[in-house]
């Protein structure tokens, strides 16, 4: 219990000088690294291997949830929490499918989000009473779960490109950002418009936007 | 020392305590501002300023059921010299068109907070209007025109 490393992944400030305050206040909790983005979370977990992630889902350069899933795969022993203002059962569904164990509502009280980081030390999964409520509901509807389907359809790869693009890169850019060819990031648009069923880049945005893979 | 005379007394509101807790953070470490109140939504965010009549009112937009728009609007009728900090994520022009004209003095982005805060507030108390540098001047002149 004593003695944790936490990341922090969060691209407002604000948000990460509050979360930094909060969880300085715990005796032995210390914080390890901050990231501004999806791509840099991955990287500072990579690096520091914290004991548990607290992370956004909406950030530039690859959301939260797909920083998750990275994080999952490269860190296993990392927990990581997942924090945000969406209130909706289909995201409670997605964080868990992320391999995240704890879901903390942005306008959750700071107790709840210290409790959510206790559970997770002992990595035990923590949900606040109204996500669980929304997990049920989620379950119960059988919801289609858009983003996830898209996810079977697109690769990892695709999926950061469809990300970059629809944040308004160009296809060089984002191959730039990627570190691949423009020609490869290309192919990739191509096969992503392909995969949806898209006919032009303003269409790719607002299906990006409508799923939640960035902010309107 | 809470309650004193020097102290310019904000009330602040935002349904994200974690949020309040970094701005509550910037302020205290200035100890010319005193937090004399937090709330989480627009109705507590009325009533809390009715009671506690603070100098300025530091208000996120996106709050629910009174959104921080209506909750400027009605601080204007009600409380004429409470000066209200607009502190948001919204960057359009219309966000800030909308604030100018529910009677808000400040509109300061979130984003901006850490580096300007302590700035828009000094520029409210000397009786002027704040908003974050992003925005083009012709732009502000408009919106509060």
């Amino acid at each position: 219990m004593n003695n944790l490393r936490i990341l922090i992944a969060d691209d407002h400030d604000l948000v990460r000088k509050g979360l930094r305050l909060l969880i300085e206040e715990h005796a032995g909790w210390t914080v390890c690294a901050e990231a501004r983005s999806g791509r840099e979370a991955i990287a500072q977990a990579e690096q520091c291997n914290p004991d548990i992630v607290v992370i956004d889902v909406s950030m530039p350069d690859l959301n939260g949830l797909e920083a998750t899933r990275q994080i999952r795969k490269s860190c296993p022993k990392t927990e990581v929490l997942v924090i945000t203002h969406h209130d909706s059962d289909e995201m409670a569904a997605e964080v868990l499918n992320a391999g995240a164990r704890g879901y903390v509502l942005k306008s959750d009280s700071d107790e709840e989000l210290a409790h959510a980081v206790e559970a997770l030390a002992r990595h035990k999964p923590f949900f606040t009473a109204r996500v669980t409520e929304m997990l049920i509901t989620s379950r119960e509807n059988g919801s289609s779960n858009p983003v996830e389907s898209m996810r079977r359809r697109l690769t990892v790869r695709e999926l950061e490109v469809l990300q970059l693009l629809a944040e308004g890169k160009t296809v060089k850019e984002t191959a730039a950002a990627l570190g691949i060819a423009t020609k490869t990031s290309d192919t990739h648009r191509t096969n992503i418009m392909r995969k949806l069923d898209l006919h032009s880049v303003a269409e790719l945005v607002r299906y990006a936007v409508r799923n939640k893979l960035v902010e309107p | 020392m809470p309650g004193s005379l020097l102290h310019i007394r904000i009330l602040l509101a935002d349904d994200h305590p974690i949020i309040r807790r970094g701005v509550r953070n910037i302020l205290e470490a200035t100890g010319e501002y005193e937090v004399c109140g937090e709330a989480a939504d627009g109705n507590k965010t009325l009533e809390m300023a009715l009671r506690l009549h603070p100098d300025i009112v530091i208000t996120d937009i996106s709050m629910t059921p009174t959104n921080g728009l209506e909750v400027t609007r009605r601080l204007h009728g009600a409380l004429p010299d409470a000066k209200v900090l607009i502190l948001t994520m919204h960057d359009s022009a219309e966000m800030l068109r909308a604030a100018a004209l529910a009677g808000a003095s400040g509109y300061l982005l979130k984003s901006d907070a850490e580096e300007l805060l302590v700035r828009a507030l000094q520029t409210l108390n000397a009786g002027q209007r704040f908003v974050s540098p992003s925005f083009a001047p012709a732009l502000v002149e408009q919106a509060f025109s």
